[in-house]
């Protein structure tokens, strides 16, 4: 349940352009993309903007920070990196010896007890070298309730038995000692998550979950060795004494810079999912604007970009000239939506009518919010709260659908008259001046007015939006704003309601720093989710979560706008560049440079 | 010869050797004539009209195009890419990233630079010209407590401030944001103004004719009105006429900076910051231009008032 934090970091340096140098066009060729044959060696240069706020695996939520930590710090499962989207979306082994299934009995009958096999050939980077044991695994989840830098993901605590006891505990420990840290983790057990031997994890779930693969498969849960006992958790001292059992160990980390080079401990032959063609990966930080990158990717300085898109203004010209550099990746989620404050007092608490919602539902112009994205080869209108790629999604479906997803707002005026408010309302909006969301707002305010309401547009930082303005109950309950345009990505894609539609609309969570907005809460719609959380085939999972969208469509608890993808470049020496949806990154362990 | 012989055989003091009647022509009738054989003076006039002009018209312009200023049309005003299309028969001037018709936009933008802009400048006249006269005609404490006022503010990085004020308004209607920007830029417009008035006041204040006034016991008050503010008329048109295009620049300023005019209401500084110069050229030359256009023309009006009521002072473009 990520905010898309790298996709709006970099669109916020988009939104600040002012006249600049007219982006010229790279010169040279190296061939096709994907042409040639791999080889070996080379250095990857990656341009990047800004710290990761997190390196630690035990906390690193934004998903650059899990692709990245994917290269030296192994999970149990993984995705597959892929240009086709469908293909990144099954789990493969990559410690685990195989994907537990009832059939190959890796899980109960009853869907609560999952048996993990751990596979050969993973060592850590230790002198000497050090088998991976599956005691390193349940340090590595002890890990995530840690009170210095503490994971954000819930599935956890939520599915794992003993694992909510356990990180209560763990919450008293002084946060500012490593040792008093180390002592409690290595005195205490998770009752659900255990190693049975070196080679063999079990867990127990509190109940049946379809989607605990995916929750396991996270790098919050990838191993971790006893000499991280040493460190305070994500402190400067952590992220310099980094081990590895990935194909690539960080040798260097510093502010601005750093740096991975291969792991000599690591097994090639018994790693399924990399190659690792490249001896060297160096993260240059401190380039805050995404033209500079993408003049360096074009000239060859620099081989792909860290955490930015390419600029918006750069598309078009890109796609014309057919640079088969260029890519726009499957990235689907439905970001951004329009949530409405039902907690508002003003208009009479006109948000809380379900009339009113729906009336505004048609309202919109989602192919305008597309278009300000870059339009059709970028963006695409969504009709309910699941994009498609995610469980639940049902083409079919698209309540308040109108031609060309353009809105009809003559319609919306008829069925506010309808609900009480012939004279029309006047909402309260704070839009974030990042980004293309000053024009989405403007965009939205000139819909609502052809409605008959008013929006009082109010400027906000990223930050604040976030960090402040939508996350404070008393706020929204005092009627400080009324609707806003904020985004939402799933952690996986697949069976993800619980990461993509849980957080957004069971009422129960709501307060403080909730993405519940909103304060959406129906017993109807919490009673699904529950439903949709407790399946455990694929089936099911689609069924169930297409019911919990289809409820929160009919309160229209949020107007979905659009699904963005997720464009990339890549310098002229890049090859074989596959991408990983969920982390928005190439996967850097299987590319080569010419 | 008698005295009355000597009064008949004088040329009246109005009449040329020639015949010709000479008028009485006060220092103002000068001016303007002088001013209206200053062609860049007029051409500016002229084309200060034709801005006014456009902005007055600005609803005809939107009624004939059938594009008011607020409407967007993303599907006929933007590309499959969302860029925005340029100048057509039915987007005379292009359109905005977000598909609204710039004509009409420009139209409605030139309002608010015009009114911000004349109206920040009456604010900040009158505040200029009360604290001006009051530090230089009382002196002492006021003067020294007023004349710091006006250092510090003139030494505010304005900019910034500015900014800081506009931001903390954060005024979520169009009109309010209008009034908080006339605000800021008269705050800090005002105190150029009271510096100069302080200095005429003071240079005045020793004039023989005050010296005058006063012995015939005129009130200080009287003093003030009668005798002193009249003739800081000049000074103050001048300076006024200068600070127009000063102030038309804030405010676009303030507005491309985001911070001034909010929307949907259009200002050139708002327009030229949704401008993506690199695909659609028009999105700077339209705002931009007028702007250059505006400011221009009230700066060399301004030049042409200077010259015409002080001749001998100096010109902002030197012409033979």
């Amino acid at each position: 349940m990520t905010r898309r934090k790298t996709g709006l970091k970099a669109a916020a340096a988009v939104g600040t352009l002012a006249v600049g140098l007219a982006a010229c066009g790279g010169g040279g060729s190296g061939g096709s993309p994907d042409s040639g044959t791999p080889k070996k060696g080379g250095t990857l240069k990656v341009a990047g903007s800004s710290l990761p706020d997190h390196i630690d695996p035990a906390s690193a939520y934004s998903s650059i920070n899990q692709g990245f930590s994917r290269n030296w710090a192994l999970t149990l499962f993984t995705n597959t990196a892929s240009n086709t989207f469908s293909q990144t979306i099954p789990l493969v082994p990559d410690a685990a010896g195989d994907v537990p299934t009832t059939d190959n009995g890796g899980i109960s009958k009853d869907g609560k007890t999952y048996t993990i096999k751990l596979r050969d050939g993973l060592k850590w980077n230790t002198q000497p070298a050090r088998p991976v044991t599956a005691a390193d695994f349940v340090r590595g989840l002890k890990r995530t309730c840690n009170p210095a830098s503490p994971a954000g993901a819930p599935y956890y605590n939520d599915l794992i038995v003993g694992m909510d006891a356990f990180c209560k505990g763990y919450a008293k420990v002084n946060a500012k000692s490593a040792s008093a840290m180390a002592a409690f983790q290595n005195g205490h057990d998770i009752a659900g998550y255990t190693a049975k031997d070196d080679k063999t994890l079990v867990v127990k779930l509190k109940q049946p979950a379809g989607d605990f693969l995916n929750i396991i498969a996270m790098s919050f849960a990838s191993a971790a060795p006893k000499e991280y006992d040493n460190y305070i958790p994500d402190s400067k001292e952590f992220r310099q004494h980094t081990v590895s059992d990935g194909p690539y160990q960080m040798t260097s980390y510093d502010e601005k810079k750093f740096i991975l080079d291969r792991n000599p401990n690591w097994d090639a032959a018994s790693d399924k999912v990399r190659k690792a063609y490249v001896d060297r990966i160096e993260i240059d930080l401190g380039q805050d604007s995404p033209d500079q990158v993408q003049q360096q990717l074009e000239q060859g300085t620099a081989d792909l970009a860290w955490d930015q898109p390419v600029p918006t203004t750069s598309i078009p010209r890109l796609v014309q000239a057919k640079d088969d550099r260029f890519a726009a990746r499957d990235n689907p989620g439905v970001n951004p939506y329009i949530v409405f404050n039902m907690l508002s007092p003003n208009n009479k608490g006109a948000l809380g009518k379900k009339q009113v919602r729906q009336a505004i539902e048609w309202a919109i112009d989602k192919s305008a919010i597309a278009k300000n994205y870059g339009g059709e080869h970028v963006a695409q209108p969504v009709g309910s709260t699941i994009a498609p790629g995610n469980v639940g999604y049902d083409a079919n479906f698209k309540p308040y659908g109108t031609p060309g997803d353009s809105g009809d707002p003559a319609k919306c005026k008829t069925l506010l008259a309808q609900a009480g408010y012939p004279n029309g309302l006047t909402l309260k909006f704070p839009y974030r001046t990042n980004s293309n969301h000053a024009k989405n707002a403007q965009s939205i305010q000139a819909n609502l007015q052809a409605c008959g309401i008013t929006a009082q547009l109010t400027p906000d930082t990223n930050g604040n939006f976030y960090g402040t303005t939508l996350v404070t109950p008393s706020d929204a309950k005092a009627g400080k704003w009324d609707i806003a345009a904020p985004g939402w990505g799933p952690d996986w894609f697949g069976n993800n309601g619980r990461s993509g539609l849980q957080p957004l609309f069971d009422g129960r969570l709501y307060g403080a720093n909730s993405p519940d907005y909103g304060g959406y809460n129906d017993p109807a719609t919490n009673a699904l989710i529950d439903k949709a959380n407790k399946t455990t085939t694929p089936e099911q999972a689609q069924q169930a979560w297409a019911a919990v969208d289809k409820q929160v469509m009919d309160d229209a608890a949020i107007v979905p706008l659009i699904t963005q993808k997720f464009t990339m470049y890549q310098s002229k020496h890049v090859h074989g560049a596959k991408f990983l949806p969920a982390f928005q990154t190439y996967d850097y362990s299987m590319l080569w440079l010419s | 010869m008698s005295l009355s012989e000597l009064a008949a055989d004088a040329v009246p003091a109005d009449v040329e050797p020639t015949g010709r009647q000479i008028q009485g022509r006060s220092p103002f009738r000068l001016a303007l004539s002088r001013l209206l054989h200053d062609k860049m003076a007029v051409i500016s006039v002229i084309v200060l009209f034709l801005i006014v002009l456009f902005a007055v018209l600005a609803p005809l312009f939107a009624s004939i195009t059938h594009h008011p200023y607020g409407a967007q049309y993303p599907d006929t005003a933007r590309d499959s890419w969302g860029l925005p299309k340029g100048p057509s028969g039915d987007f005379w001037l292009g359109a905005d990233p977000l598909g609204r018709d710039v004509l009409v936009r420009a139209a409605y933008g030139a309002r608010i630079s015009l009114g911000v802009g004349i109206a920040a400048t009456i604010l900040s006249t009158i505040l200029g010209v009360i604290i001006g006269v009051l530090a230089g005609f009382v002196g002492g404490l006021v003067d020294t407590v007023l004349a710091r006022f006006m250092d510090v503010v003139l030494s505010f990085p304005y900019l910034l401030v500015a900014i800081v004020i506009a931001t903390t308004f954060k005024p979520h209607s169009t009109w309010l944001s209008v009034l908080i920007t006339i605000g800021v830029i008269a705050f800090f417009s005002f105190a150029a103004m009271a510096r100069i008035v302080r200095g005429q006041v003071i240079s005045l204040k020793e004039k023989e004719f005050i010296e005058a006034a006063r012995s015939l016991g005129a009130s200080r008050m009287r003093i003030m009105f009668v005798d002193i503010v009249p003739n800081l008329v000049a000074p103050v048109t001048v300076l006024g006429s200068l600070l127009v295009p000063t102030a038309i620049v804030f405010e676009a300023t303030l507005s491309f900076l985001g911070v001034g005019i909010q929307p949907p209401m259009p200002s050139w500084g708002s327009m030229l910051n949704d401008a993506d110069y690199r695909s659609s050229l028009w999105l700077l030359f339209v705002p931009g231009g007028l702007l250059l256009l505006t400011t221009l023309a009230f700066n060399l009006l301004g030049d042409g008032i200077r010259d015409a009521f002080d001749p001998r002072s100096e010109r902002l473009i030197t012409r033979k």
